[in-house]
This record gives C-alpha cells, sequence and structure tokens, in this order.
C-alpha cells in the first residue's frame, strides 16, 4: 500500500547548510498494516510521514501508495498531526466535516457519520463548541475523528496521543485499534512511547538518527484483538527490550 | 456591556461637568468658548438643520466607508497572495497614503465638481489604507499548520485564501474596520470643508464665519457621537456574525 524506496530528504537551512533528515529509506506496508514509527526526537519521524502525505516532495528515491507515485497530497490519504491544527473559527462538527467539505466530497451522511465518530471518541455533546473550549486533549481526539472521517486507505498519525493524559491514552489506543479494524487502513504511526508502539502494531520501525534512517524493523507477533493484559506477556517485554536497546545502544541491535 | 461603559461615562460627565463650571466661574465669553449647556441650546434651536447636514455627512461616511470595504478586501488578497504583487502594488498605496487628504480635496473638487463624488473618494482615500494594512496581516498571520492542513485537503491557492486565510484573518479585519470606521468621520469633514453646500464640515465653517460658536460645537458634538456609533457597530456586528472572534478583540470604545 505505502512503498519507499531508497528515500532521502534534504532539508536546505536558512543560512545555506543543509540537513540530511532521511537517507535511504525503504520500506513496504502492507494495506491493512499498522506499523508504529518510534525513534528519538529529530530522526525524521515526521518528514518521513510528511512526505508519503505529498505534503514535502523527496529528495532522493521514490515514494509510492497505492502504486501510484506520490507527488501532491491524496484523497486516499489522511494525516493526524503533531498537534490538533484545528479551524479556530469552526465548531467541533464543522471541523471534523472540514476535508470533506473542501475536497467536494461531503455526502448526505457526512454529518450522520462525524456525530457517530465524536460519539464513538466520548464528544458527543460537543458538536457546537468551538476549539477554544476543548481541553487539549479532545481537541487531539477531535483531531483524529477528522481524519477517520475521510475513510482514508492509509492513515498517517503523527504521534496523535502526545497530548493527552496517561488514562485517556490507553483508552484512545484501544478505540482506534477497535477502528482500524473495521476500516481496514494502512496506519503509520508516529509515538515516543515504545510500550504504546509494540500494544498497536503489526511491525515497529525503529529509527536512529542524523542522519535518520531505519535502525531495526521489529515484528509484533502478539494475537489480535489486542488488549492491556498482553504488556505481561514474554514476547511483548522480548519486543520491547529488542526496541529499547536498538534505540540506546545501537551497538546490540538484535538482543533478542 | 454596561457595567463596562460606566467608568468610561463617568469620565465623560465630569469632562462637562468641569467644562461648564470653568466657563461659568471665569466668566469666558460665549464666541471663544461656550459652555455646554449653550452648545446644547444652540443644538436644539435649529436641530432640524442640524439633523439634515448629519444625514448629508453620513451618507459621505457611509459611501467612503463602504467603498474602502469593499477594495480593500480584495486588494488585500490579491496583495497576500503574491509577493510580486505585493512589491508592485505596496509603494503605490503607501504614496497614497503620504499624499495629506487636505491637499488632495480642493484638486478632486475642481476636477470632478462640487458633488458627493469628490468627497465620498476623499473619505475612502483616508479609510482604505488601514484596513488593507490590517486585512493583509491577518491573512499572512496564518498559522502554517493551518496552511498544511488545507494542502492536506488537497486545497488550491484560491480555496487555501478563502476557506482558511480569509476565516483566520476575520478578528484583524475587524480591528481595521473599527480603524476605518472611525478615520471615514474625519475624511469627510475634511473634503466638507474644502466644498460642500451642507453637512456637519460646513455648518462648522458657516458657523465660524458669523462667531455662532456654539453651533460649530454642537456639530463637533454631533460628529464625536457619529464616529463613537459607527465603531459601536462595528463591534456589534462582529460580536453578532463572528463570535468566535470577538472575545480576541474586546469591544471597548476608546
Ligand atoms: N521544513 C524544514 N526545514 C529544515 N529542516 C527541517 C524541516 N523539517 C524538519 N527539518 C529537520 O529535519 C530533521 C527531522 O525533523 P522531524 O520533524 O522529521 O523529526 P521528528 O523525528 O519528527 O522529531 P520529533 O520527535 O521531535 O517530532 C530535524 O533535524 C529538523 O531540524
Ligand atoms: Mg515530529
Amino acid at each position: 500500500m505505502i512503498r519507499l524506496d531508497a528515500v532521502g530528504k534534504v532539508f536546505a537551512g536558512r543560512d545555506g547548510s543543509r540537513v540530511t533528515a532521511l537517507e535511504e529509506v525503504s520500506l513496504d506496508v502492507a494495506p491493512g498494516e499498522f506499523v508504529a514509527i518510534v525513534g528519538a526526537s529529530g530522526c525524521g519521524k515526521s518528514t518521513l510521514l510528511r512526505l508519503v502525505a505529498g505534503l514535502v516532495p523527496v529528495t532522493t528515491g521514490r515514494v509510492s501508495v497505492a502504486g501510484k507515485m506520490v507527488d501532491e497530497p491524496s484523497a486516499e490519504t489522511a494525516m493526524v498531526f503533531q498537534a490538533p491544527t484545528l479551524l479556530p473559527w469552526a465548531d467541533v462538527l464543522r471541523n471534523v466535516t472540514f476535508p470533506l467539505r473542501l475536497m467536494g466530497r461531503a455526502g448526505g451522511d457526512t454529518e450522520a457519520r462525524a456525530r457517530a465518530l465524536l460519539a464513538t471518541a466520548g464528544l458527543a455533546g460537543f458538536e457546537t463548541k468551538l476549539p477554544r473550549e476543548l481541553s487539549g486533549g479532545m481537541q487531539q481526539r477531535v483531531a483524529i475523528c477528522r481524519a477517520l472521517l475521510q475513510q482514508p486507505r492509509v492513515l498517517l498519525m503523527d504521534e496523535p496521543f502526545g497530548a493527552l493524559d496517561a488514562l485517556t491514552r490507553e483508552e484512545m489506543s484501544l478505540e482506534l485499534l477497535r477502528i482500524w479494524q473495521e476500516t481496514g487502513a494502512a496506519v503509520l504511526f508516529v509515538t515516543h512511547s515504545i510500550s504504546e508502539a509494540v500494544l498497536l502494531a503489526d511491525r515497529v520501525v525503529v529509527m536512529s538518527p542524523r542522519p535518520g534512517r531505519i535502525a531495526d524493523i521489529v515484528e509484533i507477533a502478539l494475537p489480535r484483538p489486542r488488549g492491556f493484559e498482553q504488556e505481561g506477556e514474554p514476547a511483548f517485554h522480548a519486543a520491547a527490550q529488542r526496541i529499547r536497546a536498538t534505540i540506546y545502544n545501537r551497538a546490540v541491535p538484535h538482543a533478542a | 456591556m454596561l457595567r463596562s461603559a460606566l467608568p468610561g461615562l463617568v469620565t465623560v460627565v465630569l469632562f462637562f461637568v468641569g467644562w461648564e463650571g470653568a466657563v461659568r466661574g471665569f466668566g469666558i465669553r460665549e464666541f471663544i468658548l461656550p459652555a455646554p449647556s449653550a452648545i446644547l441650546n444652540a443644538a436644539i434651536a435649529i436641530w432640524p438643520t442640524l439633523l439634515n447636514h448629519t444625514l448629508s455627512t453620513l451618507t459621505t461616511v457611509m459611501l467612503g466607508f463602504g467603498a474602502s470595504v469593499l477594495v480593500s478586501l480584495p486588494l488585500a488578497m490579491i496583495i497576500a497572495a503574491s509577493p510580486v504583487i505585493s512589491a508592485a502594488i505596496y509603494p503605490v498605496l503607501v504614496i497614497t497614503q503620504s499624499i495629506p487628504k487636505v491637499a488632495l480635496a480642493p484638486i478632486l473638487i475642481i476636477a470632478l465638481g462640487a458633488n458627493e463624488v469628490p468627497r465620498v473618494i476623499v473619505t475612502f482615500l483616508v479609510a482604505f489604507f488601514p484596513l488593507v494594512v490590517a486585512a493583509v496581516a491577518g491573512l499572512l498571520a496564518t498559522p502554517p499548520e493551518l496552511i498544511e492542513l488545507g494542502r492536506a485537503c488537497r486545497a488550491g491557492r484560491f480555496q487555501q485564501m478563502i476557506r482558511i486565510r480569509l476565516p483566520f484573518a476575520v478578528p484583524f479585519v475587524f480591528g481595521g474596520l473599527k480603524v476605518a470606521a472611525a478615520l471615514s468621520v474625519v475624511g469627510a469633514v475634511v473634503a466638507e470643508f474644502v466644498g460642500a453646500d451642507a453637512g456637519l464640515g460646513y455648518l462648522i465653517q458657516t458657523s465660524m464665519a458669523f462667531f455662532r460658536t456654539p453651533l460649530a460645537f454642537a456639530a463637533v458634538v454631533t460628529l464625536a457621537i457619529m464616529g463613537m456609533v459607527l465603531f459601536v457597530v462595528v463591534g456589534l456586528v462582529e460580536r453578532i456574525l463572528f463570535p468566535w472572534s470577538s472575545s480576541a478583540t474586546p469591544v471597548t470604545p476608546a
């Protein structure tokens, strides 16, 4: 579904300096697969997502989604940004339906589906509230609903739970898994939390910084549906240990 | 609203009371500085005339203000859309602003005749610049994340301008509208000083020519009230049409 082929990205700084954000990144994500990306801050995770979203062009290599080379944002792809990025002038419902309305894809059932999604995200009754009347975590849930409403075949999520408290975070992860299994979208999910990555993903991509590269890809063999009780299982620990070892001590990447 | 207006009201009342007391206490002659009571009496004595002049000025103000809104918003969008166009237009705008409108008024009146048109043009010229500047500032202040959201939703440049930048600029635009409303009163009076046979500016000039100072003061007070009312009306329109905007820019007449 998503294919990255020896992708490199170099940013030109204001002062003419050049930052290599990504180098030789190759990755294949199957339809309906859930792939988590972990790595230190600044190792190019957001950049990777923005390349797949078609928001920035690659410097070298190629990115394709559903067999088509990505050179501009596609209607197949939806993105949840690192910050909620809501329209301050629109209420919750209009924020959630904004992409579909902007793309001229809003239909008769759009509003009903939006209301249903908001209800699953625990936001029933907040449809007519403005973003500034919501907490940070609620705003991020609105942003997640906004992406899901587009029924994308590729869902890109950049630390979507970063602003949530630990409790809401766990609740939202399970909710996301449930919705993902219904939609069958391919997901690229950036997170700073190793246990979150292991709990959610089929595979965890571990990235190393300067320049951003893929250091390891860990298969998570836990059965679905997933739940927090699995955090006690040996397979969970083994995967988490291997990821941790790769991040903190790149000399022993295959400690598991 | 009432509660927040109270301190201002007290200040204004104290000001007029002090004025009345000073004029009476020092025996100041009426054609130099009339007391508020004398101004009020003069206004009441000729109120139908005063009303006519007020309506005449208000017409010029509204036409000039309306024209400035109609021209400024599209102009601001064009300027914000393209750095090249912006570089081409902005110097011209700044030049129009550097020309004193009082100097321009007689020239316009000779060219266009002593009618409503040159007065509306002068009013427009005074009012539109702050509006353009405020609107451009708002359009360009749109956070890059929102622009990126628009791009991710495949919005073109036009959609980005109309659906994202323009709504974001609304509070800025209303800031500009408040300034423009007050300035269009100034513009209309300047034009009336130079060439008019009606209007509060004309009334001030003719009254002073005959040393009817209380009448001139009545016209000045009417102008002040007109400016304040316009300012408040713009604020009310913002509150009613764009409730999400007004909390960022509280409505308190200066
Ligand atoms: N638009 C840009 N212009 C210049 N450099 C950029 C730009 N975007 C990202 N970079 C650089 O690319 C590198 C990777 O940035 P990126 O935002 O992808 O990191 P990240 O892994 O998402 O970090 P974090 O976990 O903190 O969000 C950084 O060194 C950053 O300075
Ligand atoms: Mg990031």
